[in-house]
């Protein structure tokens, strides 16, 4: 009996490993809550070592928006035994990478090292955490040197200031209603007392998940783990309570302006569910449908038959509580924004009252297997996954086992949620237009 | 039993301590050097001259294809964006598939398939592969060319460039081309809607005809190969491929200014100004002082801890990221300096740019700053050696460049044997801060003031990089704005009228210092328009002027004076303790930027008179006054620090400057409706 047990065993063993896509891994806690995955990957001389904290953008208090991404910047200015400045000096003269980024739910920094530099990424993530040096002149210079990355990436740039104008709609309640980058005013009147709560309250090893991934020895890497990591004080318990939403019932109408543009955009946003449900993947697969490849609805409509659009295509948003769907088009010549919405319309009615074709039903299924095979791809990719599944959706395996539930939604299904969720009272109609001189 | 439990834990906690004592202070050392090893691509050559590099990987059931035709850049002139129309064009059908079958088939494996002027790219599923291939191949050898096609593309593309015309990096970048190249040159070229207007359908097919050929070009592929099968199927789809004559060229060349000079870029919509310090340069891949070059440019500006990121960046705080780059290239190389800065500190970024431009001229590097920059490159080398991409990307180089074939090989030994020396004489040679083009696009009326004040003549240019002339230093006024609305701004700002109008007497006393001596200034006034100021240093009055509102006097040490008329006639048309109520007789003249902040300037008479146009308050008088040998000054007034006196805001702060001379009053003590008598006015 035993051993037609262990024989199943082994030919499931065979079975994952028959299979390339699937990404080995293991995961634990250390006694102060920190959440620890390890993946090896001995193709290459390359270990990650990142670590990805359960706080963003919408973890801040009421005008202080920015705040998450500004820490985000202090927490490179030094620790108590990494100097002022030394940070990046430390990675590049190691011949390593690293960087970080803030989203509304969760900010993630990491390493990339050559492997036998494994120790020194430990080394630096447990400084990180433990006792990172917050100054006010750290405050100073990065509070410009943040504001010159807003004037960079959104004040500057053409198209860039939509998303601030289909959250603060969208959102009425939710921390959601502000931008990541924050406000100017904003991240002027955040104080170094406030940086050094925030600190206290987040940035603690029960609210953090470190990933090791690449060419390790695993058994020395847990035991370093422990030795950087496991000294450190477990944080107080974090207790979210975000307010919800009301449900959208009456169409809104919105005008927004940017003065880096010429051609003006409509987009009709949705607010939908969080990113873990069943309905969101549904909704990725509708973008898919909508606006992947030039065989796509909205393009090859749009685009390319009745040349009414430069530009026009659907985005799934999706976050941790809620997520915003987002259509869009630019107008090619003189054609009206409203006239390719009603374009946009007529598609969405189909998908609700008509299945989609059993041929467009399969491409979407191979589209999102190609997906899969190319999301794991980098070892980089691979780690940041992994702490995304475990960090936002609780389920580290769901890096393995999404696909699964991307190949058994039905084209009913579809149907069904183009349904419940696309209709005309429930979005924002969005006018995205020249600024007036 | 028992004991030998015991001591089997006490064995176990005396190892948790010992491990409990890493020493955090220091940086841990690394392990052993990671072996190195370089993968061996499979190359063959068809007999049309297409090269072939085969990159076998079975990590991922994937597969990708990458076709790039290396011919020598030539000019497209007044036709340009034709080429790029031509590769926009291919894949919309072929002479045995329509452009929907086509796109739908790609679609439909879940794959990418992309045509561009100088080359393609296609990737799938291992399984998928063939089909796609052949789909590539297929666009690339039989497309079709329709009139329908073209005339949306033209159309798309002109929306294109409009819905950039406004973008201020696109157009910093288009410039700084066709002033780095010139304008009849192959990388300073640009397509506009000039010129995308003058390109026909005949002329992209000939582009097509002339160009895309395999007598310089290569695939790559790369990924879950069976390499036999690959060749095969590669010989199969592509030896049908013919070759053609490609015209012989020659690129003119591209010069550096005799002396470092601005270029200027005016766009209106800017909240950053794109700084791009350049110079032209002869540097290709494999050159002798290639790595000393790549070395001096990493510690430069090279990335995060380069140091114009230092200073710009971590210790200035002026921009996101600034950064340097070094384009090596067998025709055409250039070495950029460069930085997105807020308008306000344009000036001082220019300044810093070149300082480090020069510092690592004029000054030999650190051993350490060379030795970290070497691990870097290093570094990078070994984490990416192993990576499909980088093995094809390597063999591509080596045929591109002609270079030795164990040009890689040598790569860490190279970069190992580079000196302090080298790293000098590459920065001399090839960081031109004495020959460069600042080329700034940004908002002129926030920035040119201060650029004017640096050593560089300052040239403009516009969006197209045509000579332009110097773009208007004021703003417009918005309609509806007089001089009578701006001075009720201001009343409304300090308090309002009804307040404002409350005070009919005033008793401010300040002080300040001149030349170490503290002075005490004491001015009254009252309604209607009587004032009187009054100097003293030490207790003894050195200067007073009085005005009763018809005549007044000057006295001074003793000696006193009536007013001459003129006097007595300016002192009639202004009204304390308010005099901005006259101003509203003034011309709204215009807004002036100055140092980020808009103010609108009400002339009056012989002044000039600053109001913030956001929060409403005066900011200045600048009075022009004629000297005795007739010429004009203008003697400025500054007032700040406002704060609230029986709810009416005052000038804490005010600055006088006459001649050399700077005062810096500091109120000490106002009064309002108290202390103030008609006989001080006597």
């Amino acid at each position: 009996m035993k051993k037609s047990i262990l024989a199943l065993a082994s030919a499931f063993v065979f079975a994952f490993t028959a299979n390339a896509q699937q990404v080995e891994f293991e995961e634990y806690d250390l006694s102060n809550g920190m959440h620890v995955i390890l993946h090896q990957d001995t193709s290459a001389p390359v270990v990650v070592t990142s670590v990805m904290y359960h706080v963003g953008a919408k973890d801040e208090q009421p005008g202080r928006t920015g705040m998450a991404h500004f820490f985000e910047h202090l927490l490179f200015e030094g620790t108590k035994n990494i100097k002022k400045g030394e940070w990046f000096k430390l990675v590049s003269s190691n011949g390593g990478r690293n960087n970080a980024n803030t989203t509304d739910d969760r900010t993630y920094y990491y390493e990339i090292f050559p492997s036998n530099k494994l120790e020194l990424g430990l080394w630096m993530e447990s400084e990180r955490l433990l006792h990172p040096i917050i100054g006010q002149d750290g405050v100073d210079t990065q509070n410009e040197v943040v504001k010159e990355e807003k004037r960079l990436r959104v004040d500057n740039q053409p198209y860039s200031k939509f998303l601030e104008y289909v959250k603060e709609n969208i959102f009425k309640k939710h921390p959601y209603k502000g931008t990541t980058i924050g406000k100017m005013e904003d991240l002027d009147a955040a104080t170094l007392e406030e940086f050094l709560a925030f600190n206290k309250k987040y940035y603690v090893p029960n609210n953090a998940t470190l990933v090791v991934a690449g060419d390790i020895d695993k058994a020395a890497t847990k035991k370093m783990i422990e030795d950087y990591f496991g000294p450190i004080p477990k944080g107080e318990e974090i207790v979210r309570n975000f307010p919800k939403e009301d449900l959208i019932t009456e169409a809104m109408n919105a005008k927004g302006y940017d003065a880096n543009i010429q051609i003006p955009a409509i987009m009709a946003a949705y607010r939908t569910p969080s990113m873990k449900t069943r309905d969101s993947r549904v909704l990725d697969m509708i973008s898919s449908y909508l606006s992947s490849g030039r065989s796509s609805v909205l393009y090859k409509k749009l685009v390319d038959e009745k040349k009414m659009a430069l530009q026009a295509g659907a985005i799934n948003a999706s976050q941790e509580d809620y997520g915003t769907y987002i259509l869009f088009g630019l107008p090619q010549g003189d054609t009206k924004l409203m006239d390719i919405i009603a374009e946009v319309d007529e598609e969405i009615v189909k998908m609700q009252n008509e299945l989609i074709s059993e041929k467009d039903f399969q491409k979407l299924q191979n589209q999102f297997e190609n997906n899969f095979v190319n999301s794991n791809s980098s070892v980089e990719g691979i780690a940041n996954s992994l702490a995304r599944y475990n960090v936002l959706y609780g389920d580290t395996n769901l890096i393995n086992s999404e696909i699964e539930i991307f190949r058994s939604i039905t084209r009913e299904e579809i149907k069904e949620v183009a349904k419940k969720y696309l209709n005309p009272n429930q979005r924002l109609l969005l006018e995205y237009l020249p600024k007036a001189k | 039993m028992k004991t030998k439990i015991a001591s089997l834990i006490a064995l176990f906690i005396a190892t948790v301590t010992i491990n409990a004592q890493i020493d955090r202070s220091k940086m841990p050392a690394p392990g052993p050097d990671p072996v190195v090893k370089l993968g061996k691509p499979i190359k063959f050559t068809l007999k049309n001259g297409l090269k072939v590099i085969l990159v076998e990987n079975h990590k991922l059931p994937r597969v990708s294809a990458n076709l790039t035709i290396d011919n020598k850049p030539y000019l497209e002139g007044d036709i340009a964006g034709v080429s790029s129309m031509m590769g926009s064009l291919l894949g919309r059908g072929t002479t045995s598939i329509s452009k929907d079958e086509f796109n739908e088939k790609i679609d439909f494996y879940g794959a990418n398939v992309s045509f561009f002027s100088s080359g393609a790219f296609a990737s799938s599923l291992t399984k998928y592969f063939p089909e796609i291939l052949g789909l590539m191949a297929d666009g690339m050898q039989n497309p079709v060319f329709s009139k329908e096609e073209f005339d949306k593309e033209v159309q798309v593309t002109k929306d294109g460039l409009k819905s950039n015309e406004k973008s201020v990096t696109a157009a910093a970048r288009r410039v700084e081309n066709v002033l780095t190249y010139g304008r009849n040159h192959p990388f300073g070229e640009f397509t506009s809607k000039e010129s995308v207007e003058k390109i026909t359908l005949q002329e992209v097919e000939n582009n097509y005809n002339t160009y895309y050929k395999p007598n310089n070009a290569y695939l790559v592929i790369e990924g879950d190969i069976n390499p036999k099968e690959a060749k095969a199927l590669v010989k199969e789809l592509f030896s049908g491929w013919q070759r053609g004559d490609i015209p012989e060229y020659t690129m003119p060349e591209a010069n550096n200014p005799t002396a470092t000079e601005i270029n200027f870029v005016n766009m209106d919509n800017a909240v950053q100004s794109e700084i791009a310090i350049i110079n032209n340069i002869d540097l290709t891949l494999g050159d002798k002082d290639y790595y000393a070059a790549l070395l001096a440019n990493n510690i430069l500006g090279g990335g995060g801890t380069a140091r114009l990121f230092m200073n710009l960046r971590e210790d200035k705080g002026y921009t996101y990221g600034s950064y340097s780059s070094l384009r090596q290239n067998r025709y055409a190389g250039s070495f950029r300096a460069t930085a997105s800065v807020r308008n306000m500190v344009t000036d001082s970024s220019v300044v810093e740019l070149q300082k480090e431009i020069n510092k690592i001229r004029y000054k030999k590097v650190s051993a350490e700053e060379l030795e970290n920059s070497k691990e870097q490159y290093i570094g990078g080398f070994v984490m990416d050696v192993q990576k499909p991409r980088t093995v094809a990307n390597f063999a591509l180089n080596i045929e591109r460049y002609n270079l030795p074939e164990d040009f890689y090989e040598n790569y860490i030994k190279n970069i190992k044997a580079v000196t302090l020396d080298d790293v000098q004489n590459a920065a001399i040679k090839y960081f031109r801060g004495d020959k460069a083009r600042i080329v700034i696009t940004g908002k002129g009326i926030d920035v040119l003031t201060n650029l004017e004040k640096t050593d560089y003549a300052i040239k403009y240019f516009d969006k197209e990089g045509n000579p332009a002339v110097k773009p208007p230093m004021t703003l417009p006024i918005p309609e509806g704005m007089t001089a009578e609305t701006v001075v009720n701004k201001y009343i409304e700002a300090i308090g309002g009228e009804e307040k404002v109008a409350a005070i009919k007497t005033t008793m401010i006393v300040s002080n300040a210092t001149i030349q170490g001596t503290p002075l005490v200034m004491t001015t009254k006034s009252s309604v209607p328009n009587k004032s009187l100021q009054e100097i003293s240093v030490m207790g003894n009055v050195m200067q007073k002027t009085v005005f009763n509102g018809e005549t007044g006097y000057q006295s001074a040490r003793g000696q006193k004076m009536d007013m001459p008329q003129a006097q007595i006639d300016e002192a009639k048309a202004t009204l304390v303790p308010f005099s901005d109520m006259a101003y509203k007789k003034g011309t709204l003249d215009r807004i002036e930027p100055i140092e980020g902040v808009n103010y609108y300037v009400v002339k009056f008479n012989s002044t000039e008179v600053f109001y913030d146009m956001k929060t409403g308050l005066k900011a200045k008088e600048v009075k022009t006054v004629k000297t005795p040998d007739g010429k004009e000054v203008k003697v400025p007034t500054t007032f700040g620090d406002y704060k609230a006196v029986n709810d009416v805001l005052f000038p804490y702060s005010v600055g006088l400057k006459t001649g050399p001379m700077d005062l810096n009053f500091e109120v000490k003590e106002i009064k309002v409706n108290e202390g103030v008598t008609d006989a001080d006015f006597e």
